[in-house]
């Protein structure tokens, strides 16, 4: 699947897979994905906008874009594309960036992995489409790949939010 | 599979050991310094210690013949921060999707949704 699989490219561990169900055909999602100006309707979390989207949808091309949140601060991102098999897969590997489209580091968070294998996967059933993205790190640090691990692991046991009381909970004593 | 993890958790079950956790929040302390709080021996307030050390939380240094311990939750942190945000970033996303799906077909906007 993977065009190179020199060892330093190889993806590490198991996948944090994320899933869900649309109540629309195929064409109609893979569209909202694969187009830019249509991606710029929904692509972020709550109330952030895109202010900049250039896709270059073609294996080696990228999705270059900026994330605007609700106080106001930018937020730069990148796909770069593997594989695009429409309207079933698509690969990219995706990561922080800034306004040249360098690939970059969260400044608050230097363990955070850096670059994201994504394989999103576009199902139909009966006129709904499930998307299922499943991400795995890739070029990773063996910080990044730990980071990842535990982070899965933590979520696997249902320790969610367990650690942010423990945070909250030291941050006060 | 990070084995680690569990004895993490088994760790902080403790709240003699949470207690400790709280204290080296606020700085590095001596083996002596932690056990003052807690009516029990110094080899029992040991044991803990030594049970948040292999868990990962805590770190020792040696000054001498004094062996200072640090809170290490960093580690613990970024990986739960990383998960939760970046699982928050599709799942938010995924969210407008549907609405923005919903949208383009005239549908009626899905109250009451899961997961």
């Amino acid at each position: 699947m993977a065009a190179e699989n020199s060892p330093a490219t190889e993806p590490a561990g198991q996948e944090f897979v994320i899933s869900r169900t649309f109540d629309a055909p195929r064409e109609l999602v893979w569209k909202a994905f694969t187009d830019p100006e249509r991606m710029k309707h929904w692509w972020g979390p709550k109330g952030f906008t895109v202010r900049l989207a250039r896709m270059d949808l073609r294996p080696g091309g990228t999705f270059h874009y900026c994330l605007r949140s609700p106080a106001g601060h930018d937020m730069w991102g990148k796909f770069v594309y593997r594989e695009i098999a429409a309207p079933e897969r698509l690969v990219f590997v995706n990561s922080f960036s800034d306004e040249k489209g360098s690939v970059t580091r969260h400044p608050m968070h230097l363990a955070w992995p850096l670059e994201i294998l994504s394989t999103v996967t576009f199902a139909e059933h009966e006129g709904r489409t499930t998307l299922t993205i499943r991400s795995v790190p890739i070029n990773a640090t063996n910080e990044e790949r730990k980071t990842f691990e535990d982070g899965r692991e933590s979520m696997r046991q249902g320790w969610t939010g367990t650690l942010d009381q423990l945070a909250g909970y030291l941050a006060k004593a | 599979m990070p084995p680690a993890l569990d004895a993490t958790f088994a760790a902080l079950a403790d709240p003699t050991r949470r207690a400790i956790l709280a204290r080296l929040a606020r700085g590095e302390a001596s083996v002596t310094a932690l056990a003052a709080p807690f009516r029990m021996s110094l080899p029992a307030v040991s044991k803990h210690l030594r049970v948040l050390e292999r868990a990962g939380l805590l770190a020792r240094s040696r000054e001498g013949r004094v062996h200072r311990l640090r809170l290490e939750a960093a580690p613990l942190r970024a990986a739960e921060e990383w998960i939760a945000s970046y699982r928050r970033f599709w799942e938010q996303s995924f969210d407008r999707l549907d609405e923005y799906l919903r949208g383009l077909q005239g549908k009626e906007k899905n109250h009451g949704r899961g997961k």
